[in-house]
């Protein structure tokens, strides 16, 4: 890899960096019409598309806006530059452009590109993306052979509407990864609404109605349903932005959390008869500990507290405090002040977000990539910044502290994405930045030991996505959902400190409980399903 | 009017018993709406009995129903010089000619009549501000949810508060209070950096200046700049030991600095200062909450809902309450102050 200048750019132990490459600029097109799509996209993924055991970077791009948009609305993406793109990482840890040769580069006539999921939805052993959009998504289905087919018709995916996240899981356990998609408002170009005096602004959400979210049941035929009525999602209309799947209550079942912008966070529990209940308010994380309702952008789960139960972080807007909601038994309680990320964020506001132990130490620290929402924001709030850097926050017994940072430019963040580039065994984040090139940190951290794990389902999806691996006190649960608009690596990454040897137990989808007694630090281990 | 029918049966009562009769016509044919037959028996009624005060304060109601403003204060004028304590032709005369735009002069019959919201509005209109103040609450008192009351003070404090500080501008302009005036009102027309100009000089100037530093506190605490508000509300708290307001902002932000137990200290310290102050029962039972002694934040928050029930506090403090008892295992009792949380919200959105 190249250093971007002659001087290392660091934040904490993260390295900015600018492979050989990855030539992408993320084109979100603002207008003077200040239309709120426009500052919301930046999905960006981690995966081994061609399973050659290095991670690739898959970027999702805007599209191109008239200024003012005219009816009828034409996005027309066929241009090269309002392509999505797939960056394939080469031996050298260089990227090279392969997006045509992919079949990825249709994006579209009429979307505005969100965010991406990832997850190997027919099982055959390569991972598949599920791209939103503001119009409709897309299904790639990776024939295994380093390119995708168009899947979305003869899925059933292509949903509607303003899409943003979305994440594969296995909901029902039946060995098939479903799909759920957040949507976020019920608006289009031609509703747009002019919002802020002197200074024109993107209008508050409150400004429009929100929807309702989408659950696809994968049939294994290569087929989805929408069972989002009689599964008890659609019934809850938000405002949906970041979504996470994780087992909050242990009971074995995967539910799904969705950050909604100006209103309160959704956390569906799965029932396990196939059906799902809303149950923020009872279990203590549908709003902040003074009863607000704040800006939810991400949503990022990981037990920071390593007590065996997984807590959720919401970052916001500045002013509002990320929301960090510690789960103690199935429910959760408002974090914030005593883990000390309400004085950090205090003035801050971020985006992608995740918990990843970034110095192997054995707890999950915290990284944001931060911006505020309103490009002209500095006008309206003299002491609010609309570019930030990004934030490193080292976890120090549950306790956040930020990383100092050196040169780190402030940027427009909008996606992150996890997970370990070079296979070094120090976890990596590449941000997605409006109008610009994204970020690419590379992890210097050394010293402590880790140990990465690929999982295989058998009996078990394929990514084994939703089995819960432990090792000692840490718990980390299987899936590339999180953060915003983004799918991180699907690898389990632990960091072990001064730990020379771990045993491991995993309690697959199937119900298949797995231990690996004495198994060997530093090293990526593929572990298949017995 | 309340007083209506006691002055018709006055009128009756005090009438000569042979212009009893005029006298009902003329209330019967005002209550019909039928103004010119009412003016015209009334008319008649005080040709016959000019002394009969009730006579002419009737003729002037109907006059002035039927719009004719001149004559009518002359009705109540003259009943006025024949009973100078005659209230119900005072309120007529003082509403009249506060409704004209005679403030002034409306004053002295509103004060006689003891309509103390009207008396407020002309207090106020006349420029008699720190009048009209009482005046007005009086009235609120009794109305405390009329919008035209609560308007009207509001009114009278703001252009009063302006009065007062454009006297202090104009005579002290380099005092300390000045720069803390100004500090203050840049504060809250979000100049930060002039706000803090001007309040740092005040400062420079007496250094012990009160509220000085709990604005230069909101000022940092505003940008998320919670160790600098600490120490200014620190500060203030150590120069006044016995403000229960500075010693509730500095818990506050020490909660958000994550300073859980001396947060929970500071709060408690304001609780004694000033107890049943809501926003700091409110502070307390988080700060409580966040060191898991969730009888004693539960115990707060009931509080908080006790003295009030359907503000932006009472809203939290249920939504807070309901998240404890959950905690506490009492879950149907947790469900009701959810309902009540709701229940609060739907009102308040409603408004």
């Amino acid at each position: 890899m190249q250093v971007a200048a002659c001087f290392a750019i660091l934040l904490g132990a993260l390295e900015l960096v600018s492979p050989r490459g990855v030539d992408f600029l993320l084109r979100h097109s603002p207008t003077s019409q200040k239309y709120i799509v426009e500052t919301m996209t930046g999905g960006l993924a981690l995966l081994d598309y061609d399973r050659d055991g290095r991670l690739d970077l898959f970027f999702v791009n805007g599209g191109r806006l008239d200024d003012p948009v005219k009816a009828p609305v034409r996005l027309a993406r066929h241009e090269p530059a309002y392509w999505n793109r797939l960056f394939r990482q080469q031996a050298d840890g260089d990227f090279a452009d392969v997006t045509a040769r992919a079949g990825l580069h249709r994006a579209g006539e009429s979307n505005y590109g969100m965010g991406v999921a990832v997850g190997d939805y027919d099982n055959n052993g390569f991972p598949d993306l599920y791209v939103t959009n503001f119009g409709l998504n897309q299904l790639f289905r990776n024939n295994g052979d380093g390119t995708f087919t168009d899947a979305t018709a003869a899925a059933g995916v292509a949903a509607g509407g303003w899409s943003v996240s979305a994440a594969f899981l296995d909901y029902d356990r039946d060995g098939w990864l479903d799909l759920f998609v957040s949507r976020y408002l019920d608006w289009d170009f031609h509703r747009n609404l002019h919002c802020g005096t002197p200074f024109l602004a993107y209008c508050r959400p409150d400004r429009y109605n929100g929807t309702s979210n989408l659950l696809y049941r994968n049939l294994g035929n290569g087929r989805f349903e929408d069972v989002s009525r009689s599964a008890g999602i659609a019934g809850s209309i938000g405002k949906g932005m970041g979504v996470a799947v994780f087992d909050y209550d242990r009971d074995g079942w995967p539910d799904i959390f969705v950050s909604n912008d100006g209103m309160e966070q959704f956390l569906y529990r799965n029932l396990g008869n196939g059906r799902f209940q809303e149950v923020a308010f009872e279990a203590g994380a549908a709003l902040s500990d003074d009863g607000r309702a704040y800006a939810g952008m991400a949503v990022a789960a990981g037990d920071y507290d390593n007590d065996g139960w997984p807590d959720v972080l919401v970052t916001n807007l500045a002013l509002e405090h990320w929301a960090l909601y510690r789960n103690e038994g199935g429910l959760f309680r408002y974090a914030s002040q005593e883990s000390g990320l309400a004085a950090i964020s205090a003035s801050s506001s971020g985006w992608g977000a995740g918990f990843r132990d970034f110095d192997n130490d054995g707890w999950k620290d915290l990284f944001v990539s931060r911006s505020h929402v309103l490009d002209n924001v500095e006008k309206i709030h003299s002491g609010l910044r609309y570019k930030e850097p990004a934030a490193l926050l080292w976890n120090r017994g549950g306790r956040f502290l930020a990383a100092e940072s050196k040169g780190l430019p402030a940027v427009a963040g909008r996606g992150a994405a996890f997970g370990d580039l070079d296979n070094d065994g120090a976890i990596d984040v590449v941000v997605s930045v409006l109008g610009e090139q994204p970020q690419i940190f590379r992890n210097r951290q050394r010293g402590n030991h880790w140990l990465t794990l690929q999982l295989v389902g058998t009996r078990s999806n394929r990514d084994g996505q939703g089995a819960v691996v432990r090792i000692g006190r840490q718990m980390v649960e299987v899936t590339s959902s999180g953060s915003y608009l983004s799918a991180s690596d699907l690898r389990v990454h632990f960091g072990l400190g001064s730990q020379t040897q771990a045993d491991v137990e995993i309690q697959w989808p199937s119900g298949v409980r797995q231990r690996l007694s004495g198994v060997a630090v530093d090293q990526i281990l593929e572990v298949r399903e017995p | 009017m309340s007083g209506g029918w006691l002055l018709a049966l006055w009128l009756v009562a005090q009438a000569p018993q042979d212009l009893r009769e005029l006298a009902e016509a003329g209330l019967k044919a005002r209550q019909a709406g039928d103004l010119a037959g009412a003016i015209r028996a009334f008319e008649q009624f005080v040709a016959a009995a000019p002394d009969v005060a009730a006579g002419h304060v009737h003729l002037g109601a109907a006059l002035l129903e039927a719009g004719v403003y001149e004559k009518a204060v002359h009705c109540f004028e003259r009943a006025l010089s024949l009973d100078p304590g005659l209230i119900t032709a005072h309120r007529f005369l003082g509403t009249l000619r506060l409704n004209r735009g005679e403030a002034a002069a409306a004053v002295p019959h509103l004060e006689k009549a003891k309509s103390w919201d009207l008396l407020g509005v002309a207090l106020l209109e006349s420029g008699r501000l720190a009048e009209a103040i009482p005046a007005l609450e009086t009235a609120l008192a009794e109305r405390p949810d009329d919008p035209d009351l609560l308007y009207y003070l509001g009114r009278a404090h703001s252009d009063l508060s302006r009065q007062l500080l454009d006297r202090l501008l104009e005579l002290h302009p380099d005092s300390a209070r000045a720069h803390q005036l100004l500090g203050e009102a840049h504060l809250a027309a979000g100049n930060r950096e002039l706000a803090e100009k001007e309040l740092r000089s005040a400062l420079a100037l007496r250094s012990q200046l009160p509220g000085v530093r709990l604005a230069l506190g909101d000022l940092y605490a505003a940008a998320g700049d919670y160790e600098r508000a600490e120490a200014e509300y620190r500060a203030e708290a150590e120069a006044r030991p016995a403000d229960a307001q500075a010693a509730y902002k500095r818990g506050a932000i020490l909660l958000n600095l994550g300073r859980i137990e001396e947060s929970v200290a500071e709060l408690e310290r304001a609780e004694r200062l000033r107890p049943d102050m809501p926003e700091t029962l409110f502070e307390l039972a988080r700060a409580l909450t966040a060191a898991r002694r969730l009888e004693a934040a539960a115990q707060r928050l009931r509080r908080v809902l006790e003295l009030e029930d359907r503000s932006r506090l009472a809203e939290s403090s249920a939504f807070q309450l309901a998240q404890i008892l959950r905690r506490l295992g009492q879950h149907e009792e947790a469900d009701k102050q959810l309902e009540r949380y709701r229940r609060i919200r739907a009102l308040r959105k409603q408004q």
